[in-house]
Order: structure tokens, then C-alpha cells, then sequence
């Protein structure tokens, strides 16, 4: 019996340690999602979506993501993070659904009126390689580094264009685009009210969009315009892609 | 005294099934004459050595490193104890001569069964954090050990009679301490086990030391002109020489050429999706359009680990650069590199041209230099005396 309160105490000492743990999850009280969709519907890899008159396939979708922040009326900035990696369509998803990808922070409470995005790697962190980054970290990826070009793949788009127009989509389309010369920025303004408990956003990219140039939809039968795999080949279609970034982003 | 006898043997009964059922227990006093607490436990921990120009090296929170994990694995690794007949352990199919292959086109098990598929390199394994098999179906090192031993047509044992077997045995016991501080035999689980030989592959990392890595450490007389040439082809570096892309890079990526990445690389023609022979990722994830879809393995030491493929179809390097320079089969989901591989000049796909017989034989004398022998020759990943 004497070691009742010894053990009661102890028990309190592990219920309190594993309050503890759980506190830092729950105190984060801000929640960004990412969407894809390709012409407003939601994206799906394997799946036709009209493009002008043919069809055409988005399987991979991925991109980084720099110096994330909201901004108060005032002007004043509020960091979310420095970089992130998106991947709408990972190896090992259940399905071919493009995956909704979220990411939590913690936030003093207020109203919101902007969030800052940097689309691709900004240049003082894509000066540096995947062997500089602990294995938890975002540019710790070596699949999403170009060795060659020492620039990590802000983004890659594939996919399949119908260019025989027999119907089904069958000609490559392969978007890697980086360097600092791609590196682009926006600011894209929504109500965001954020509690101490709660607060979210959605940013949602439709692929689409990242095809519109000069009005129209880039001429996919061009082979100019099908395929940058490096950015010493193609440069021009990697910065089309790169500019079209913030026209094909919105936020909810 | 009918009563008295059966009260005494029921006692015995008990006691005994309390022995037995104590024995099951993961730590606490259990069976006589196996207790370890007079053996210290103060394991070492461990930094997996490797090359100053590669990644970091994941390592699960739960499975930390210790040089005594270390050496209670690599022993495991070694010992045929884990199969039914005692025959066959771990490197009768992952060989440290082979770079941790058995170099044959698919696995035999103790039973004379062939499986369906061609061993995997363990170089480098650590990397391996996208699903491990070439299907993805095992999640760390930790799931993948438990399965070789009750797989029938690997090991064919079960992990309790293993377990009876590291307990009674001469050594184990002291060794499952020393790692895992468990106070007596009875404290020895699969799992440790399964944490014991994870960490054993954790440390299976190149040295650092080929050709290749010569040269990109600032060596510039470490290649010839060929197997420079064959290395620009390979990452898509060849247009200041006037060289097609290979396309090879981006799929086998970066320092450990191991994309880990799941893809079609164009191997067999079907006529539908469903056809093919070893559905690969779709026969795990239930997706048909992940059929035909395999893991990338690493081109580390791929010299020695012949023959090639998930079936280990390819006989030769000559072969596989020859497949690749078919540009593919045109089944829908491949990926769209296998059907640009000696395209020229990037992404201008204007005109393709495919690899001239110079150019393959480039590729395959770039990717000799990416034989580490000081690596399948290192003391400490070899079977222990
Ligand atoms: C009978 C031969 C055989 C034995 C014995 C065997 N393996 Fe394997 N191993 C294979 C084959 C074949 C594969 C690929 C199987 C697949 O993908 O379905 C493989 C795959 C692996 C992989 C996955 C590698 C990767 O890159 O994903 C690991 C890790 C591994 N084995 C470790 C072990 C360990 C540890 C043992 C002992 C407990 C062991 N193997 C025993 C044949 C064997
Ligand atoms: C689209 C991605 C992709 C591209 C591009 C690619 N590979 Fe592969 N490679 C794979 C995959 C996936 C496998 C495993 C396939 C299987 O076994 O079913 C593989 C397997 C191999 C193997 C056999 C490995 C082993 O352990 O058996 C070799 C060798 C190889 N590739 C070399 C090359 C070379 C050289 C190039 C460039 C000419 C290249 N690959 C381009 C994805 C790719």
C-alpha cells in the first residue's frame, strides 16, 4: 500500500508527458490545402480532359513551393514556410484521384487578406542540393534535383496529347522546368479569418491553364511545345509554363 | 488422497502453464537458467558511415542505430538458422560478390521452388523510403525482414519456431541483450530480430570510392573519353558535344542512381493493361493503370548484378541498352521518357534518332564505372567469423 501514491504519481508523471507530446499538433491552428483540377474539373491521372478539339492526359503533377506567407492589412507579413514540395500524384497513391495536399501551421489569430507564393525553388535554397537537407526536409529529394544544371525541377508536368487524333492520347508531353531564371513569384488576395483554433485556405492549380499562352492554348502539335526535360533544352516553354503559374492558381 | 493427488497435479499443471505462458512474455522473469541481466547493457551508438558527398541517411526513430544492433544483425543476416532446414539464410540470395544479389534471373527457396522474381542489390538500401520489392508492398526494412523467413518459397520456416531456436541457442540470447537490454531469452521477438537485421542493411552504403565518384569529386582524368561521353548521354549533358539524351537520369536519379520511383519502362508489349505477365505495382495497389510498373532499382554496381529486370529477363547491359533503345513498347502507361530515350538535343523532339551502337556501348563503359568493389569487399559487411 505504501507504494499507492508512488505509483499514482507516476501514472500522473506519463499522462502529463503524453499531454505533452500531442500539444504542439493541436496548438497548429492554420490548415492550407493544395488542389489540382485541369478546366475546373478535379484532376485524375490516366483520364482524358478536352484540349481544343483532342484529348489529353495530365499523370504527374508536382512542384515546389517558396516562401509561403500571409499578409495582414496592414502590409505585415506572417511566414508560413520557406519552401514546400506538393505532389498531387504520388507512386503510391490508392488510386489515380489527384491527392488533396495539406499542410498545418501555427498562426497568431487575425484577418488575413493575401497569401504570397513563390512558384519553384526560390534562388538562395536552390543554390544548395538535396545532400544539404536532413531527410525530413522538402529539397532533401534527389528525383526532383538536375544534377547536371545544379537546379532542382520546380515542376513537373506529363502526360498525353492525342496528336494523330485517332482519339486516344499517345504523344508525350513532359514539362521538368527549373533554374533561377523560371523562379516566379505572386500574391493572391482572399478573406482568410484565422482563430486561435482554426483557420484555412485552399489554393487550387488547374493544369489547364498552365497550357494558355497569348490568349490560347499552346499549339500541342508543335513538338516545340510537347516536351522540356532540362532546362539548357527548351528554356522558352519551361518559362511558359513557369509565367502561366499564378493565372492557373486560386484561392478559396 | 485421491483428492490430495489430483489437487498436486493440478498444481503442477498450473505451474507449468504459468512457466510456459511466462516464457511468451516479452521481458520479467521467465524460465530458469535465462536470465541476462548480469550481461551490461550499455549499447554504442552507431553512425552509419558513407561518402561526405551523399544524401543523409534516413533512420527510423524507433529503430535507432547501435554498433550491437549492427553486429547482432549482420550475424542474422548470415545464419541459416532463420530457414526451416538450417540451408539458407539472407546472402544465399543477396551475396555481398553480387552486390547483395545472387546474379541469378529469379530466386530458388529451400524447397527447389523458383520464385517469380530476380533478387534486389541491398546497396544503398537505406535510400529506400518510397515502399521496398519492385512492387512497393513492403513499407520499411523493419516489415520487409519479417518476410523472406515465411515466405514458402524463400525461407519456408515460421518466426515462433525461429525464435524458440535464438532462444536456446548459445550466443543469441547475449547478443538480443547487448542490443536490446532484454533481461532474459524469453525477451527475444521477431521484431527484434526484424529491428537487428534492418539495421545490418542500413549500413550497406557505397564507399564513395568508384571511378564515377572520382570524377565528380573533381577528378577529371577519372573517365576516358568514351565513358565521359556515355555519362553526358546518361543525365542529358550531351548537347554541348552534339550527343542525344539517354534520358536514363531521370528515372535513375542523382547520387545513388536510385529513383525509387514506380514506372513502365517499357518492357513488354501487351495488348491491354491487364495482360501482363507480373502485374508489378498494380498487383499491389489493385490499379490497373500501375500494371507493368516496377520500382527503379539502383545502377550502383549494376556490373555485378546481372542478369537484369524485375524477371531478370536481360542476360547482359548490351541488352538493356538495346531494349531501351526501342523506345518503348507505346503501352499507355509508359512513362514518357522510355519513348524519348535517344532523342537529340532535349526537349526538341523534332526527329528521333535512337543510340548508335558507339553511343550504347558509351552508356553501358559509364555505367562500369559505377563499380564500387571496395564496397562488396568492406570487412564489416561480410559474413562475421
Ligand atoms: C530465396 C532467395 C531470398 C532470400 C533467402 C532472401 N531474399 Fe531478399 N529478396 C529476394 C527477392 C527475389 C527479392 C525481390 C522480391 C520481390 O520484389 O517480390 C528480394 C528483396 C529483398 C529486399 C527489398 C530490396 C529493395 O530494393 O526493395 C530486401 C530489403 C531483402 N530482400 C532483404 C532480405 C533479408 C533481410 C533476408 C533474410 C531475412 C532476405 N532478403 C532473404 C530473394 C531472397
Ligand atoms: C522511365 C524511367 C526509366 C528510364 C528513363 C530508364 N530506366 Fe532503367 N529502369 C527503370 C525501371 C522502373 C526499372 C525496373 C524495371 C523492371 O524490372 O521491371 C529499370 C531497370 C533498369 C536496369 C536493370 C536494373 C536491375 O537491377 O536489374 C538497368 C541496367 C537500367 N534500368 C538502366 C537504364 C539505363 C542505362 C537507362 C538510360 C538508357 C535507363 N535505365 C532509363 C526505369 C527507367
Amino acid at each position: 500500500m505504501k507504494f499507492l501514491p508512488t505509483i499514482l504519481f507516476a501514472l500522473l508523471f506519463v499522462f502529463i508527458s503524453s499531454c505533452d507530446k500531442d500539444e504542439p499538433q493541436t496548438e497548429k491552428n492554420f490548415t492550407l490545402t493544395f488542389k489540382s483540377t485541369y478546366g475546373g474539373l478535379a484532376l485524375e491521372k490516366y483520364k482524358n480532359y478536352p484540349y481544343d478539339d483532342r484529348d489529353i492526359q495530365v499523370n504527374k503533377f508536382n512542384t515546389f513551393l517558396s516562401d509561403l506567407i500571409l499578409v495582414r492589412q496592414d502590409g505585415s507579413e506572417q511566414r508560413l514556410s520557406d519552401i514546400e514540395w506538393v505532389d498531387f500524384t504520388p507512386d503510391l497513391a490508392p488510386d489515380n484521384k489527384a491527392v488533396d495536399v495539406k499542410f498545418q501551421y501555427t498562426v497568431p489569430a487575425g484577418n488575413y487578406t493575401a497569401l504570397k507564393i513563390g512558384y519553384g525553388v526560390r534562388p538562395d535554397l536552390n543554390a544548395k542540393k538535396p545532400a544539404d537537407f536532413a531527410p525530413e526536409h522538402p529539397l532533401y529529394r534527389e528525383n526532383e534535383y538536375w544534377s547536371g544544371w545544379q537546379s532542382y525541377i520546380f515542376t513537373k508536368v506529363q502526360g498525353l496529347y492525342d496528336l494523330d487524333g485517332a482519339g486516344d492520347p499517345e504523344s508525350t508531353l513532359t514539362y521538368h522546368c527549373g533554374s533561377d531564371a523560371v523562379y516566379r513569384t505572386s500574391t493572391m488576395n482572399a478573406t482568410i479569418p484565422v482563430t486561435d483554433k482554426s483557420g484555412a485556405l485552399t489554393v487550387e492549380f488547374d493544369v489547364k491553364k498552365l497550357f494558355y499562352y497569348n490568349g490560347g492554348l499552346l499549339d500541342l502539335d508543335d513538338p516545340l511545345n510537347r516536351n522540356t526535360s532540362h532546362n539548357a533544352s527548351n528554356i522558352d516553354l519551361g518559362i511558359k509554363v513557369m509565367d502561366n503559374f499564378a493565372n492557373a492558381t486560386t484561392v478559396k | 488422497m485421491l483428492y490430495r493427488k489430483s489437487f498436486l497435479f493440478a498444481l503442477l499443471v498450473l505451474a507449468v502453464i504459468t512457466l510456459a505462458q511466462r516464457c511468451k512474455e516479452p521481458s520479467g522473469t521467465c524460465g530458469m537458467g535465462c536470465d541476462l541481466t548480469d550481461i551490461p547493457y550499455n549499447p554504442t551508438a552507431y553512425t552509419i558511415p558513407k561518402p561526405a558527398h551523399f544524401p543523409q541517411i534516413p533512420v527510423p526513430a524507433n529503430n535507432p542505430m547501435t554498433l550491437e544492433g549492427v553486429q547482432l544483425g549482420r550475424r542474422l543476416f548470415y545464419d541459416p538458422i532463420l530457414s526451416a532446414d538450417s540451408t539458407m539464410s539472407c546472402s544465399s540470395c543477396h551475396l555481398p560478390q553480387g552486390s547483395f544479389t545472387d546474379n541469378k534471373a529469379v530466386s530458388t527457396g529451400i524447397d527447389g521452388i523458383q520464385g517469380r522474381r530476380s533478387s534486389m542489390s541491398l546497396l544503398n538500401i537505406a535510400y529506400a523510403t518510397n515502399g521496398l520489392f519492385w512492387d512497393g508492398r513492403s513499407a520499411s526494412l523493419e516489415e520487409q525482414a519479417l518476410l523472406p523467413v515465411e515466405d514458402p518459397v524463400e525461407m519456408h520456416h515460421t518466426w515462433p519456431n525461429v525464435v524458440e531456436q535464438l532462444k536456446s541457442h548459445p550466443v543469441y540470447p547475449e547478443l538480443f541483450r547487448k542490443a536490446f537490454g532484454i533481461d532474459n531469452c524469453c525477451g527475444i521477438t521477431k521484431e527484434l530480430a526484424a529491428r537487428a537485421l534492418a539495421q545490418f542493411e542500413r549500413i550497406l552504403i557505397s564507399s564513395g570510392t568508384s571511378r564515377y565518384d572520382q570524377y565528380i569529386l573533381g577528378d577529371p582524368d577519372a573517365l576516358d573519353d568514351k565513358e565521359l561521353d556515355g555519362k553526358l548521354m546518361f543525365f542529358d549533358e550531351g548537347q554541348v558535344v552534339n550527343l542525344p539524351d539517354a534520358q536514363c537520369f531521370h528515372c535513375h536519379g542523382s547520387i545513388t542512381l536510385t529513383g525509387n520511383n514506380y514506372f513502365n519502362n517499357g518492357l513488354d508489349s501487351v495488348a491491354s493493361l491487364d495482360d501482363f505477365t507480373d502485374k508489378g505495382r498494380g498487383g499491389i495497389s489493385g490499379n490497373r493503370t500501375d500494371n507493368g510498373k516496377f520500382r527503379t532499382p539502383t545502377l550502383r554496381n549494376i556490373a555485378l548484378t546481372a542478369p537484369y529486370m524485375h524477371d531478370g529477363r536481360f542476360p547482359t547491359l548490351e541488352a538493356v541498352l538495346e531494349h531501351y533503345n526501342g523506345n518503348g513498347k507505346g503501352v499507355s502507361n509508359e512513362d514518357p521518357f522510355v519513348q524519348q530515350i535517344g532523342f537529340p538535343l532535349g526537349g526538341n523532339v523534332l526527329q528521333y534518332s535512337g543510340l548508335t551502337a558507339y553511343q550504347r556501348q558509351a552508356v553501358i563503359k559509364f555505367l562500369h564505372t559505377l563499380t564500387d568493389t571496395t564496397f562488396i569487399n568492406n570487412p564489416d559487411i561480410q559474413k562475421p567469423d
